[in-house]
């Protein structure tokens, strides 16, 4: 922005006068969208044990930010973690999304509240019983009928009031969302046509509706119908590849969704047909 | 979909229903249409047959146009390519009272303080033009050759962020596609995820 010249400047103005005309409320950058702070899950580190760490977002009603694929518009946020010398972050763990939208534009992503938690890792020779001195620097993007792209710097302090069970419930309730691994005991596979993915689930008990959604971009129709079908041993989904799609893929990989914490990770291999 | 089943319902249209449903497929014939621009002029794309056309979806309140727009990167394409006799329009997908809607004064407007240099920008307030080729984000460009055929459908480059410092250093795909389509080459990635902010069609 410091680099914009003084036309860009009036034409940033003017842009964000009409973006916002009739919005009294408006003026408000993304900040005001949604809250974000940095938490934990524990008030000290064991040794040996990896210290559980996320960013929490609590966002206005209407809003909403993206999973890691965030479907047909919009991106997740990204997490740039500042650590002291010696612990290293792992990957972070995105909750089950929802879909969102309607129409022609489909994304995915959460609304209300999320946690993104990843796992810190002190250097074992670290005798760490506080807590370590933590931040990151987030960026996100957070739209409703509208989008406003936001950045937040954010360190670990500890919980108001010192009530860590708040904070070592949010652990748990978002844990309880986190996509598992599919059971040992289902067979996923997917046949390609021209036009679809039929994957197929066999899986007992029988469930009565499922829904996919792709980890990666680009390769199914996120707005198209996904039609359920049961089978002798569980089921079908036939999924509309994108029309993104240009090159044939080996694997389908993604989460399929029974219900409310119930997201299995899968990997389908891919038949043509 | 219920305009597509309306569609199938009478029989002399069911060949539309169809070419709406796989309309803007690369290698295929882009999907005729009709459009009126802010001057009120109207624009059929048959009439560009033997030209290059670029279709660049916007809503100048979504901060990824703005990205383009701030930076002047989109302005610098539109000049670049109109100047090597490219037809280059804009088009508005914003339904009234959703965020990007603009009248045909306000967007002209608009144009001159941002020194925007599109051909034309066509408003497309029901999202008819939107909804056949399916334009999903601002920005989405689309690219058709003098045939017709549709040659490049897709995001503006290969950094899918708001940042401005970004513009710099991003592989631009619509260059890249119209280098390479002008100068009688394939294009070598005809196909690429557009981002941007969803387009704010009608409820």
């Amino acid at each position: 922005m410091v680099l914009l010249r003084r036309r860009g400047i009036v034409r940033l103005t003017a842009c964000a006068m009409l973006a916002f005309a009739g919005r009294s409320n408006a003026q408000s950058p993304g900040e005001s969208r949604l809250k974000v702070e940095l938490i934990s899950d524990q008030a000290k580190s064991s040794p040996g044990q990896p210290l559980w760490v996320g960013v929490l977002f609590r966002l206005e009603q209407g809003w909403h930010i993206y999973w890691q694929n965030p479907g047909d518009s919009g991106e997740p946020p990204k997490v740039q973690w500042d650590l002291p010398t010696g612990f290293v972050a792992g990957s972070i763990r995105w909750p089950q999304p929802i879909r969102l939208g309607s129409g022609s534009v489909v994304d995915y992503g959460y609304e209300g509240q999320v946690l993104l938690m990843a796992p810190i890792r002190g250097s074992s020779s670290r005798n760490a019983t506080s807590l370590p001195s933590l931040s990151a620097d987030v960026k996100y993007i957070v739209c409703r009928d509208m989008c406003i792209p936001g950045k937040a710097h954010i360190t670990l302090s500890g919980p108001a009031g010192g009530d860590w069970a708040a904070w070592h419930a949010l652990f748990e309730q978002t844990r309880a969302q986190l996509p598992r691994p599919a059971p040992a005991s289902w067979k996923v596979t997917a046949v390609s046509d021209k036009q679809h993915f039929i994957l197929s689930v066999e899986a007992r008990p029988q469930a009565p509706g499922a829904s996919f959604f792709p980890l990666e971009p680009s390769q199914i129709d996120n707005s198209g119908p996904q039609d359920f079908a049961p089978t002798q041993n569980g089921f079908r989904l036939t999924l509309k590849k994108s029309d993104q799609l240009t090159k044939p893929i080996s694997t389908l990989r993604g989460l399929i969704v029974l219900g409310p914490g119930r997201a299995f990770e899968v990997a389908a291999p891919i038949t043509s047909r | 979909m219920r305009k597509r089943l309306a569609a199938i319902t009478v029989l002399g249209f069911t060949l539309v229903a169809f070419s709406i449903a796989w309309a803007a497929r690369v290698g295929e014939s882009a999907p005729e249409f009709t459009a009126t621009d802010t001057n009120g002029q109207i624009h059929k794309l048959s009439e560009y047959q033997g030209k290059f056309v670029v279709l660049e979806w916007t809503n100048r309140g979504c901060p990824y146009t703005q990205k383009h727009y701030n930076s002047g990167n989109m302005q610098r394409l539109q000049r670049d390519w109109t100047s090597r006799g490219v037809v280059w329009l804009t088009v508005v997908s914003s339904a009234p009272g959703k965020q990007g809607y603009v009248t045909a004064s306000e967007e002209n407007a608009y144009l001159k303080q941002a020194n925007a240099a599109p051909t034309a920008v066509l408003l497309d307030p029901a999202g008819t033009l939107g909804h056949l080729y399916d334009a999903k984000t601002t920005p989405h460009i689309f690219i058709i050759d003098p045939k017709g055929a549709l040659i490049y459908n897709g995001a503006i480059d290969d950094r899918p962020t708001t940042d401005v410092s970004d513009v710099n250093g991003a592989k631009n795909y619509v260059s890249i596609a119209l280098e390479e389509a002008t100068s009688g080459k394939p294009v070598s990635n005809p196909t690429t995820r557009p981002y941007g902010c969803s387009v704010k069609y009608a409820d």
